[in-house]
């Protein structure tokens, strides 16, 4: 069974067609990556999703039931753009009107233990408005985790976190995953922090599913590249781009070779032309650049 | 694994959004300022017009700032129509905000991903809201009592025909309350539009106007504004029956339009 099937979806706002027969499979216990460019359809699915826009056409099953059972949507958790917190009231009674909203029993408790999670248990009397922006998009995190929800939509999680919050974060969505009992759906540009958690990606463009795969079948996707560093990196690039059709300098200062071949025979061009390599290492491409890569395809096409 | 799915049924999540609005309710201070509003507004009108030197005050009777001596829906005076109809118009504000906050903080993103049935939010911020009101015809009673003895207003009054008007407003208060979240959930995106509208309809100038065109009608009685002219001080128990049946079925009405527009548009 998947936690989150959608058919031919599409939701037009006046003559602007925001998702154009969308095809969207989450297995349940899934940390899925939902990517896309502005604009391109991502948080407009997430809403219909979450019953807060009507679809124009289209099916989307939660866990095999409509998605508009009761039985189901009370077990969701969602983060749809900002928290929905009210700014005059603490972190503590915006937690409460959240667990009030899920029917809680043990509310004190249960809010105890997300704040606890998510490292705001000494902010908890705090007020909203007072916040950070990294503090609130936590408080959001734990308004969602709350009640143990089968079903997480999360639309941008871990904007305005700092580094410890997004490896929290990242902790803590693998932890809700463990056991199979909960399905995470998650958009996100920083397609870096992105990676290290998701287990399924889906690739949105225009409204339309361009890819949907594995983590495992992105690693079989991505091109492998030789990144090297050299005393002399200009003329080491110069010298590199006479033999090798596809060498480009990164971000890091590595040249990378991303033409099929290997190591050492590079190494041994390189040292045919007096070039001293200081370091060399073989990687694959991450998911930014296989995402630029694919949006390009598109493009070109 | 298999996953189990709790089918909550409807009592269930009423009282959840329940719990939600009334938590909210009792958290904010906009609820205890309109309470003191209510009470001071009778006060202020009682107290300026009642002590003023040379010059008749307004009010003979403490209790005709409640409610008027017979229903008059045709307005001769601010005397016949500063009444506890007032807080109707005060509450109008109060419900404004109140939901206007829903949705302007995205909290009903939360509540309607969990609560897809919206009928739940229309009973729940219509009762809420309700309650609210009542509240506020509460205080506003102490508020009059007060100024009165203050003032040296006089106190006479048929006490049963007194609490009948009172509880008949206060029963009125479901019915405005209702009228007000539809208000809220056609203009949800408008903030500004929905104080505008609550206090326009509040008011009760239609009433009034239609009334000008067809005299003191009984027929009135059955729009909100003109039942609640009707809890008046010489009310009896079919005032009592009147009031609680058009609140009660001004606010299915309302409850009924708000659903079913709410169904069928985007929420957020």
């Amino acid at each position: 069974m998947n936690a989150v099937e959608i058919r031919n979806l599409s939701k037009n706002f006046g003559q602007k067609q925001a998702v154009n027969g969308l095809n969207l499979t989450v297995p349940v216990g899934a940390i899925y990556g939902f990517i896309g460019e502005n604009g391109s359809g991502k948080s407009t699915t997430e809403k219909i999703i979450c019953g807060l826009i009507k679809p124009s056409g289209g099916t989307i099953k939660l866990y095999g039931k409509d998605y508009t059972d009761i039985d189901v949507r009370s077990k969701m958790g969602v983060l749809i753009e900002s928290p929905g917190c009210f700014s005059n009231l603490s972190v503590w009674d915006n937690m409460q009107i959240q667990a009030a909203n899920l029917s809680i029993n043990n509310a004190d408790e249960e809010i105890r233990r997300i704040l606890k999670l998510v490292r705001m248990e000494g902010a908890a009397s705090n007020k909203y408005k007072n916040c950070s922006l990294g503090m609130k998009q936590r408080i959001g995190i734990a308004m969602a985790l709350l009640g143990k929800p089968n079903l997480l939509v999360l639309d941008e999680p871990l904007n305005g976190l700092d580094a410890d919050g997004m490896r929290i974060m990242r902790e803590v969505l693998v932890d809700l995953t463990k056991d199979g009992q909960c399905t995470i759906l998650v958009s996100s540009h920083l397609l870096g922090e992105l990676q290290k958690v998701a287990t399924h990606y889906g690739i949105i463009r225009h409204g339309k599913m361009i890819k949907e795969m594995t983590s495992l079948e992105l690693d079989k996707s991505c091109r492998t590249y030789i990144a090297l560093k050299a005393k002399d990196m200009n003329n080491t690039v110069l010298t590199l781009k006479d033999k090798y059709s596809r060498v480009e300098e990164d971000e890091a200062g590595y040249v990378r070779i991303y033409d099929n071949v290997l190591p050492e025979d590079v190494v041994n061009y390189l040292y045919q032309h007096n070039i001293l390599i200081t370091e060399i290492k073989t990687d694959k491409i991450s998911l930014e650049e296989y995402y630029i890569d694919l949006m390009n395809q598109k493009e070109v096409r | 694994m298999e996953l189990q799915f709790k089918n909550p049924s409807f009592f269930e999540r009423l009282k959840s959004m329940l719990g939600v609005d009334f938590y909210r309710l009792f958290h904010t201070p906009l609820f205890y300022i309109f309470l003191s509003i209510a009470a001071i507004i009778p006060a202020m009108i009682l107290g300026t017009t009642g002590m003023e030197e040379g010059v008749a005050p307004m009010y003979t009777n403490t209790w005709h700032i409640i409610a008027g001596e017979t229903p008059t829906y045709v307005v001769n005076s601010i005397a016949e129509y500063a009444n506890m109809n007032m807080v109707f118009i005060f509450g109008g504000i109060m419900v404004s905000i109140f939901i206007g906050h829903d949705y302007k903080s995205g909290y009903v993103k939360q509540l309607f991903t969990t609560h897809p049935k919206k009928q739940d939010y229309m009973m729940s911020k219509s009762i809420t809201c309700a309650f609210a009101m009542a509240c506020m015809c509460l205080t506003y009673t102490l508020g009059a009592v007060a100024a009165g003895l203050l003032t040296g207003t006089s106190f006479e009054v048929n006490v049963g025909s007194l609490i009948i008007a009172i509880v008949s407003k206060m029963i009125m208060s479901l019915g405005w309350a209702s009228l007000y979240t539809f208000l809220n959930v056609i203009f949800r995106k408008y903030f500004g539009i929905s104080i505008v509208s609550s206090f326009f309809f509040g008011t009760g100038i239609l009433i009034i106007g239609a009334a000008a065109l067809l005299g003191e009608s009984s027929i009135l009685n059955i729009f909100l504004y003109g039942s609640s002219v009707y809890a008046c001080l010489t009310s009896n128990f079919d005032t009592l029956i009147v009031c609680s049946v058009m609140s009660i079925g001004w606010a299915i009405i309302y409850n009924v339009l708000g659903t079913a527009l709410l169904s069928k548009s985007d929420v957020y």
